[in-house]
């Protein structure tokens, strides 16, 4: 391959790649935060709540990624929503990941021993100071595994949001290799670039999960 | 205003291309299962750079993005002269994709039978062949069962991506109709509604499944 | 310790329903202040739902819980439930102590002490930590306050539960069978801590099934079958003499299995 086109082109592929970091960044954040307030919502809710924030999880799980981007990026616009690519591809894997997120939220609070919380309420503490103290800190414990596991999926399906003419990193590479024609060795070298980028990150998951248990014991009980 | 006669006069359409959706994913799986089986195995084996391969593998084609591997395999296959038709590339892309989820679905499964079966098959003096094929693969599938529906449904959602290398499925169908009609808000929520209904389908089919093969 | 720091409890005619489970039938039972009372019996019999009942961890649906002549949980006798804050204001007067031990497990020993020492009576996180700290050292744990509940044995665990309640300066003490969760070398500790505990006066109810401890610690005993309370008599009473051919039953099936 050749060094010059990497000069040439450094500029814009260093643009897609803060893209696809920026969209998985705020994509996931948001994700989280949606997810959350799905799960806690469908924890505490009233019952036609709980089955609308199900009938949502299951729409968008049931539906492919790339769909939803077309009815929010092409067709929002029919029903006066109109977005630049990125904010719509943001929008988009946040509203992607929520459901797989409430998911992991909802079975972490199922997962919270009763007996913590009973405990809580013999020591005469408001359901409000026992959720704050208590079930959301074993709640986060034993979210972040999967939560990590799930942000890291979430890199990928950035690379979907070329489709949507995001300018992300795949987006970008395929504009250089329309312009080269070297579409074989730019696609062959970004595979490999996502390929031990999400290695590196799954690793770092890893060492996170390691310590994770004892820093947020530590931190959320300060 | 949303319309409905877009969406009925264009349904037949839609429902056509549907049909290309559930070969890809429908032979994707059975590629998938097949190559997951094999790489499953060979990440047990106890030969050391078999398993080694096979780690990579999975690695691989778990890392990298699917668009990526469709569009390098669109690109790949001609620039070597393999001369196939995009669909069969596809329907490969996919399935190499899935071998590597299912391979580590087995793997887990692998896990959960008892060891005690494996030695109770070799104390009857069974070839180890025999075991893996007998005894230990059917146990696996069983077991994962409810990861391969899920598996399955994926791979209804995935093949969508197969539109970005011209394949006219369901998703690709409904770009081109959007385009024609300019009323792309109906027209996706109509291909949405589509998917859904499968995997909704194949989510229901896969707890009937579960139930009979329960013990 | 005068009887002020110390609650009396008056059971009536409690009833208890699971749905159609009828799990207490019935019950009537006067626990005097700075005593200690013992319920006994054959599991699934009620017991730790009778005590559960006393700090309204459970909901029962007829006659009343009465801790120094206020009823628990409801506004009147048979009225409706009283309000979460006015239950909250009985609870800061009741400690109890888990089976499973239930401490918080993102929390250190002395952070599980001192947790409601700040979220509830509202002391100063300093001065919590001090009372937390002396509460630790009192049941032997004073070199464990920085340790997390999963790095302690169960019995530890189960003296930083104590630990945790006793803080709380309560005057009435429930334990729902405070040893059955560990290990047979480590239920002596915890019996020695609520032994100490007792001779301090504090109104103790205490679900068990360590006969022998019964019989040394207790005031009175408690025997419960099937959601009825059979008898209540002192200790040398049921365990020497039983009145009733039920107790019988259960005191030789429970020596026939300590025989080994």
């Amino acid at each position: 391959m050749d060094i010059d086109l990497f000069v040439q082109y450094g500029p814009i592929l260093l643009c897609g790649l803060l893209n696809t970091v920026l969209c998985w960044i705020v994509g996931a954040a948001g994700g989280v935060a949606l997810g959350f307030v799905i799960a806690v919502a469908m924890y505490y809710g009233p019952r036609p709540l709980r089955y609308v924030l199900r009938g949502y999880i299951e729409v968008i799980r049931g539906t492919p990624f790339l769909i939803q981007l077309f009815i929010l990026y092409y067709g929002g616009p029919n029903i006066g929503l109109r977005l630049d690519p990125v904010p719509a591809g943001i929008l988009g894997l946040i509203i992607y990941g929520s459901p797989y997120y409430a998911e992991i939220f909802r079975a972490g609070l199922q997962a919270v021993p009763r007996g913590m919380i009973e405990a809580g309420r013999a020591m005469a503490m408001s359901e409000g100071t026992i959720l704050r103290r208590i079930t959301l800190p074993i709640l986060m414990v034993s979210s972040v595994p999967p939560l990590t596991n799930f942000s890291i999926i979430l890199t990928k399906e950035t690379a979907i949001l070329s489709i949507v003419t995001v300018p992300e990193l795949l987006y970008q590479v395929q504009t250089m290799s329309a312009e080269t024609f070297a579409y074989m060795e730019a696609m062959f070298a970004l595979a490999l670039f996502y390929w031990g980028f999400v290695e590196v990150i799954s690793w770092a998951g890893r060492k996170l999960e390691l310590k994770t248990n004892a820093f947020l014991s530590k931190e959320l009980s300060a | 205003m949303f319309s409905w006669s877009t969406i009925v006069e264009n349904l037949p359409y839609l429902l056509q291309a549907t049909r290309f959706t559930l070969l890809v994913s429908g032979l994707g799986m059975g590629l998938g299962l097949v190559m997951g089986i094999v790489l499953c195995v060979a990440r047990l084996s106890p030969i050391r750079w078999i398993s080694r391969i096979a780690a990579l593998y999975v690695s691989f084609f778990r890392g990298v993005p699917l668009l990526v591997q469709l569009l390098l395999a669109y690109y790949f296959l001609p620039s070597v002269g393999i001369d196939i038709p995009p669909l069969w590339a596809a329907v490969c892309s996919i399935g190499l994709c899935a071998a590597a989820y299912i391979a580590e679905i087995l793997r887990g499964a692998l896990i959960a039978v008892p060891h005690g079966q494996a030695e109770a098959a070799a104390a009857l003096g069974m070839h180890p062949f025999t075991i893996w094929k007998r005894i230990l693969i059917p146990q696996a599938l069983k077991i994962s069962m409810p990861s391969l529906v899920n598996e399955l449904i994926m791979l209804v959602k995935v093949s969508s991506l197969v539109s970005a290398v011209g394949i006219v499925e369901l998703t690709r169908m409904s770009q081109s109709i959007s385009a024609a009609t300019f009323r792309p808000l109906e027209i996706y929520i109509a291909a949405a509604a589509i998917y859904l209904v499968i995997n909704l389908a194949l989510a229901g089919l896969g707890q009937a499944l579960e139930k009979r093969l329960d013990y | 310790m005068t009887s002020e720091n110390a609650s009396s409890v008056e059971i009536t005619a409690l009833g208890k329903y699971y749905n159609s489970f009828h799990a207490l039938k019935n019950i009537n039972l006067s626990i005097p202040a700075g005593k200690v009372t013992c319920l006994i019996g054959p599991s699934g019999s009620g017991k730790s739902t009778l005590l559960r009942c006393i700090n309204f961890l459970e909901e029962y649906q007829e006659g009343a819980v009465e801790i120094d002549g206020q009823v628990i949980g409801l506004e009147s006798v048979g009225g409706r439930k009283m309000s979460a804050r006015r239950l909250r204001e009985m609870r800061r007067s009741i400690g109890m102590v888990f089976q499973q031990f239930n401490l918080w497990p993102h929390m250190t020993a002395q952070q599980n002490v001192a947790e409601a020492l700040v979220q509830v009576q509202g002391l100063s996180k300093a001065e919590a930590a001090r009372k937390a700290a002396a509460a630790l050292q009192k049941v032997g744990l004073g070199d464990k306050t920085e340790s997390f509940p999963n790095r302690l044995s169960g019995g530890q665990q189960q003296r930083v539960a104590i630990a945790r309640a006793v803080a709380m300066e309560p005057k009435l003490m429930l334990f729902d069978e405070p040893t059955s969760a560990l290990d047979p070398e480590l239920v002596g500790e915890v019996l020695t801590v609520i032994k100490d505990l007792a001779s301090e006066g504090m109104t103790m109810v205490i679900v068990t099934h360590e006969m022998g401890f019964a019989a040394h610690v207790a005031d009175q005993v408690a025997f419960l079958e099937a959601g009825e309370l059979v008898s209540c008599a002192p200790p040398a009473e049921i365990f020497r003499n039983p009145s009733d051919a039920r107790i019988k039953a259960f005191l030789e099936t429970y020596h026939a299995r300590n025989q080994f």
